[in-house]
C-alpha cells in the first residue's frame, strides 16, 4: 500500500516535470514522424536512429503512447543552418534522457549498429546510425562516463566514412573530441586520426613524402606518449624512415640513406622488447631484423 | 678385465657416444628448421641469374641444409615443403635463396621476428591480399613448431588454429547445407587444431578462445522459425560463459544467450505460448543482469542495458534475428 502510494507520487512528480519542461531524447529505431498522434495521420518524414529529439508532450491514443517532438534536421554541410520540423512519434522506440541507464541503452544500440555496419549484408545505413547514436550519448549525457568514448567513436566513424567516400576531410568533429576531452585517451585517438588528413596520397618514388610522414608520426608519438596509438605511430615512423633509406640508396645518396637507416633502427628499437606495446613490439623486432640485414623495405635488393 | 667384460664395456662406450652424437645431431638438425620471410626466390644455383625454382610463400616449412658465401653474399641451400593440400602429397623443393630471408630456431629473436611477420601478414590480409591469410597461419604455426619454449608459442598456436578455423568456416557456411537447421546437415569444421590448443595449453586464455570457436560446430544453420534452436543455443552459450568465466569471450557468450532468449519472447508469443514467452523474457533479463554485474567494463554492459530496455518497451528484436542465427 505504502509502496504503491510512493510510486504514484513519484510518477505524478515525473509527469508534472515532463509537462512543464521540454525533455531531450533520441530514438532507437527509425520511425515515421506524423502530423498528429495517429498512424493514419499525414507522415511528415522518416526519423533515423540516433536523431536528437526535443520532447514537449506525451499523449495516449488508443493503445499507443505518442510523444510530440521537434527535431533540428542538419543542413547538407556543417555551415548550413539546421531546419526544424515537429510532429508526433510513437513512444515505444523513444528513449528519454531521464530514463534509467539511458546513456548505456543508447550506447548499446550504437555498438549494435556499428557491429551491423561491419558485417557483410548488414543493415543499410548502420554506420550512420551508430555515428548519430554515439553522438547522442555525448550530447545528452555530457557527464556520463561513456561521453568521451561516445564522442570519439562518433567522430571516428564520420572520419572513416568521409575517407571511404573520398569526401574532403572535416576536422571539426575530431577537434571537438580534443577540446571537450583534453588529455584523455579519446583526445589521443582523435589526434591520431587527424594525421590522416596530412598524409600524401602517392609517394611517387620520392623520399620527401615518407620523410614528412615519418616526422608527423614521430611528432605524434612524442606529444602523446600515453596514447594507445603510440606503438603504431613509432612503428609507422620507423617503416617510413627505412623506406626513405632505401629510396636514397637507390639514388646513390649514401649519406642520407645511412642517416635514415640509423633513424629507422633507433625508432624500431624504442618498441622492440616493450611488452606494453603488444603486437607493435614484435613488428618492430621483425623490422629491426630486416634493417640490420639490409633487406629492402622499398625497391629491390642490391 | 675378462674378454667378455671388455666387449661389454666397449659396447657401452660405443652406445654412449652413439647416443651423444644422436643428441648433437638432433640439436643441429632441429636448429636448421624454420621458414622464409619477405618474398624469397629459390634458384637452381646460388646465383641471382640462375634459373628460378620457386617462390615459396612466407611460413612454408623450410629445412636449411647449408650456407655458402659467394661474392660477399650469403646464400642458403634450403628444402621447402611446397604443397600441402588434401588432394596432393606434400612436395619438397630444394634450391638456393638469400640467406637473410631464412629464419630458423637458431636465429636470435626468431620467434619475435616471425610473430611480427605474421601480424604484418594479417594486416595485409585485412587490406585484401588474399594469400596473406594463409601465410599468417603458417608463420604462426612455425613459431609453435620450432620455438616451443617461446612465450609466444601458445598464442601463436591459437592464432594458427583460429585462422585455419575461420577459413574453413567461411567455406562450410557458404554451402547450401549451412542453410539446413541441424548442424549435422553440414560438414564439420576440423577440430584437430583447436583441440591441440586446449590440450597443450589448458586453462589459458588461448584454450578458452579455442573452446569458444568450437561452438560453431554446434549451432544451427537456420532456425526456420522453430524455438528449439535458440533454446539449445542459449544453453550452449550460457554453459560456455559459466565454464570459462575468465575468457575474453565470456561476456559475449552471455550476451548471445540473452539475445536468443529475447528473440524467443516474440517467437513464443506468435505461437500463443505466453507462459514460455514470459519465461524467456525473465531469463533474458536475468542473463543481461549477470553481464552488467560480472562484466562492467567494455561494450557488453551497455549492450545488455539496451537489450533489457528493448524487452521492457516491447521493441521488436526478431526483426534483426536473421543476422545472428549464425554465431
Amino acid at each position: 500500500m505504502k509502496a504503491s502510494l510512493l510510486a504514484a507520487t513519484a510518477a505524478w512528480f515525473a509527469l508534472s516535470a515532463f509537462a512543464s519542461a521540454v525533455e531531450r531524447g533520441t530514438i532507437l529505431r527509425s520511425a515515421d514522424l506524423h502530423a498528429s498522434p495517429s498512424t493514419n495521420s499525414e507522415k511528415v518524414q522518416t526519423i533515423d536512429r540516433g536523431t536528437e529529439l526535443n520532447i514537449s508532450e506525451q499523449r495516449k491514443a488508443g493503445n499507443d503512447s505518442w510523444v510530440k517532438v521537434s527535431i533540428a534536421i542538419p543542413g547538407a554541410t556543417r555551415n548550413e543552418p539546421a531546419r526544424e520540423i515537429s510532429g508526433w512519434l510513437q513512444a515505444t522506440p523513444v528513449v528519454i534522457a531521464s530514463a534509467a541507464n539511458a546513456d548505456e541503452v543508447i550506447y548499446g544500440e550504437a555498438v549494435d549498429s556499428e557491429q551491423q555496419a561491419e558485417q557483410s549484408g548488414g543493415r543499410k545505413g548502420a554506420a550512420q546510425d551508430a555515428m548519430r547514436l554515439y553522438s547522442a550519448v555525448a550530447q545528452l549525457f555530457p557527464n556520463s562516463p561513456l561521453a568521451g568514448e561516445a564522442l570519439w567513436r562518433s567522430a571516428d566513424i564520420r572520419h572513416q566514412l568521409d575517407k571511404g567516400s573520398g569526401k574532403p576531410p572535416d576536422d571539426f568533429y575530431l577537434n571537438q573530441v580534443i577540446s571537450r576531452f583534453p588529455k584523455t585517451k579519446w583526445a589521443d585517438l582523435a589526434a591520431f586520426d587527424l594525421i590522416d588528413t596530412q598524409l600524401c596520397g602517392d609517394w611517387n618514388g620520392l623520399p620527401d613524402c615518407p620523410a614528412k610522414e615519418a616526422a608527423l608520426f614521430e611528432n605524434y608519438a612524442r606529444e602523446h606518449p600515453q596514447s594507445p596509438k603510440f606503438g603504431e605511430a613509432v612503428f609507422n615512423a620507423a617503416v617510413r624512415q627505412g623506406t626513405v633509406a632505401d629510396m636514397y640508396r637507390m639514388s646513390n645518396d649514401k649519406e642520407k640513406s645511412t642517416a635514415a637507416h640509423t633513424k629507422a633502427l633507433a625508432l624500431a628499437q624504442e618498441l622492440a622488447g616493450n611488452a606494453a606495446q603488444g603486437e607493435w613490439s614484435y613488428r618492430a623486432a621483425d623490422l629491426i631484423y630486416k634493417l640490420q640485414q639490409n633487406i629492402p623495405l622499398y625497391g629491390v635488393s642490391e | 678385465m675378462s674378454a667378455g667384460k671388455q666387449i661389454r664395456w666397449a659396447a657401452m662406450v660405443v652406445a654412449f657416444f652413439a647416443l651423444v652424437s644422436c643428441g648433437v645431431f638432433a640439436q643441429v638438425t632441429d636448429q636448421q628448421h624454420g621458414t622464409v620471410i619477405a618474398g624469397a626466390v629459390m634458384y637452381v644455383t646460388p646465383d641471382p641469374n640462375a634459373a628460378q625454382v620457386a617462390r615459396p610463400n612466407r611460413g612454408r616449412d623450410t629445412w636449411l641444409m647449408g650456407k655458402s658465401m659467394i661474392d660477399g653474399k650469403e646464400w642458403a641451400h634450403i628444402m621447402v615443403t611446397m604443397s600441402q593440400n588434401s588432394f596432393s602429397a606434400p612436395k619438397t623443393i630444394t634450391g638456393w635463396t638469400d640467406a637473410r630471408l631464412v629464419i630458423t630456431s637458431a636465429t636470435p629473436n626468431g620467434d619475435q621476428i616471425l610473430f611480427g611477420e605474421a601480424v604484418q601478414a594479417q594486416h595485409e590480409a585485412e587490406n585484401g591480399r588474399r594469400e596473406s591469410e594463409e601465410e599468417a597461419m603458417r608463420l604462426y604455426y612455425r613459431i609453435y613448431e620450432y620455438f616451443r619454449s617461446s612465450p609466444l608459442a601458445p598464442e601463436s598456436l591459437w592464432h594458427a588454429a583460429d585462422l585455419e578455423w575461420q577459413l574453413e568456416k567461411k567455406g562450410v557456411f557458404s554451402r547450401p547445407s549451412a542453410r539446413e537447421m541441424s548442424p549435422d546437415a553440414r560438414a564439420e569444421i576440423d577440430e584437430e587444431m583447436m583441440r591441440k590448443v586446449m590440450k597443450e595449453y589448458p586453462r589459458t586464455k588461448w584454450s578458452d578462445l579455442a573452446a569458444y570457436d568450437l561452438l560453431d560446430n554446434k549451432i544451427c544453420g537456420r532456425w526456420n522459425g522453430e524455438t528449439k534452436c535458440p533454446e539449445k543455443e542459449t544453453d550452449l552459450f550460457e554453459h560456455y560463459a559459466h565454464e570459462h568465466a575468465q575468457s575474453p569471450k565470456a561476456a559475449e557468450a552471455l550476451y548471445k544467450a540473452a539475445w536468443r532468449q529475447a528473440v524467443l519472447v516474440d517467437m513464443y508469443k506468435a505461437d500463443h505460448q505466453n507462459d514460455k514467452s514470459q519465461k524467456a523474457k525473465r531469463r533474458a533479463m536475468q542473463i543481461a543482469q549477470e553481464i552488467s554485474t560480472k562484466y562492467p567494463e567494455g561494450d557488453w554492459k551497455p549492450r545488455a542495458a539496451q537489450l533489457t530496455y528493448e524487452l521492457q518497451q516491447g521493441l521488436d528484436i526478431s526483426t534483426e534475428g536473421h543476422r545472428e542465427a549464425r554465431k
